[in-house]
C-alpha cells in the first residue's frame, strides 16, 4: 500500500486512541478496505482518496463521538474521549463567552455615552456652565470644552465599532459551538 | 436563505433509516452503500458520516456485521445485515415517516 495512504490510516489510528484496541483495529481495517477498493473499482489515486475521505482527525473525531454518546457506562478511557472531545470547546468558551460578552456589552455603551458627554460639555460651555463632572482629560491635560464635542464624538466611534468587533466574535463563536453540537446531537437516539 | 442546512438537517435526520431500508433486502458492504446513495444528492453522505453511524447502528444492535473474503486481489470486505431488532426498528420508523408525509401532504393543501 501506497506510503501516503498507510500514514492517513495511522493518523486515523493515532486519533482513535481512546477506544480499546479491538476496535481500533475492525476500524481501521474497514477503511483500509474501503480505501483499497476505491483505489481499484474506482482508480482513484492516493490524493484523490484522501481528498475524498478528508481530514483524518475529523474522520476519528466521528467515531469518538458516536461512542460518548452510546455508552452510558463509566470507563477512564471513555472519559478521555470526552476531554478531548470537549475539551477545546469547554475550556474556549470559560474565556471567549464572558470576557467578549462583558467587553462588547461595555464598549458599546461607553461608545453611546461618550459623545452625550461630550455633547452635555460643549452645550453647557456655549451657555456659560461648566458642567463639573464632565471632562476630558489625558493625563493631567485637559482639553477645551468645545473641542471634547468632536473628541468624544471619534472616541465614541471608536468604542462603539469595538464592542460591535467584539460582539460578532460572541456570535461567530457560538455559532460554530452549536453547529458541532448538532453535529454531535445527530448520534443521540 | 440557507436551504443548504435545511438539506443538511434533513440528511442527517434520515440518513439511519434510509441505510436500514437499504440494508433491509440484503448484506451491503460500506463501499456499495456509500455508492447507492450518493445516487441521490439528498442523502447522499460522506465516508466520515457513514463509517461511524454504520458502527453506532451495530452497537445499538440494528446491524449485525461479517467479515468475508473476496477475489481478484480485492481486499476482505465487512457486510452488514439487518438484526430482528433492526427490523422492528425499521418498522416504527416507516410508520413515522408516513405520519410525516401525510401531515405535509394535508399542509400542503393540494
Amino acid at each position: 500500500m501506497d506510503n501516503l495512504l498507510e500514514n492517513y490510516l495511522s493518523v486515523i489510528e493515532k486519533n482513535l486512541k481512546p477506544l480499546p484496541i479491538s476496535e481500533r483495529v475492525d476500524i481501521i481495517k474497514e477503511i483500509k478496505s474501503y480505501i483499497i477498493e476505491l483505489g481499484k473499482q474506482d482508480g482513484l489515486s492516493p490524493e484523490e482518496i484522501i481528498e475524498k475521505l478528508g481530514d483524518p482527525k475529523e474522520l476519528a473525531k466521528e467515531y469518538l463521538g458516536n461512542m460518548i454518546c452510546n455508552d452510558s457506562s463509566f470507563k477512564w478511557s471513555k472519559m478521555r474521549a470526552v476531554l478531548a472531545f470537549y475539551g477545546t470547546t469547554g475550556l474556549s468558551g470559560m474565556f471567549v463567552l464572558p470576557i467578549f460578552t462583558v467587553m462588547a456589552g461595555g464598549f458599546m455603551f461607553c461608545g453611546i455615552i461618550a459623545p452625550i458627554a461630550g455633547l452635555i460639555k460643549a452645550g453647557g460651555y456655549l451657555i456659560g456652565i461648566d458642567v463639573p463632572f464632565v471632562s476630558f482629560k489625558i493625563g493631567s491635560y485637559s482639553l477645551h470644552p468645545l473641542l471634547q464635542l468632536p473628541a468624544t464624538l471619534g472616541l465614541g466611534a471608536l468604542l462603539y465599532w469595538a464592542g460591535k468587533g467584539s460582539w460578532k466574535i460572541v456570535l461567530k463563536y457560538v455559532n460554530t459551538i452549536s453547529n458541532k453540537k448538532r453535529k454531535l446531537d445527530a448520534y443521540i437516539p | 436563505m440557507n436551504i443548504d442546512d435545511w438539506k443538511s438537517q434533513i440528511k442527517r435526520g434520515t440518513l439511519e433509516y434510509c441505510i436500514l431500508l437499504l440494508i433491509k433486502h440484503r448484506s451491503y458492504y460500506g463501499y456499495e452503500i456509500i455508492e447507492e446513495l450518493s445516487k441521490y444528492p439528498i442523502i447522499t453522505a460522506k465516508e466520515s458520516t457513514i463509517y461511524p453511524l454504520l458502527r453506532r447502528l451495530l452497537k445499538e444492535e440494528y446491524l449485525t456485521s461479517f467479515w468475508q473474503e473476496s477475489t481478484e486481489g480485492l481486499p476482505p470486505r465487512k457486510y452488514y445485515t439487518i438484526t430482528e431488532k433492526g427490523s422492528v426498528y425499521l418498522e416504527c420508523m416507516s410508520n413515522e415517516w408516513e405520519n410525516l408525509v401525510n401531515a405535509i401532504t394535508i399542509l400542503k393543501g393540494e
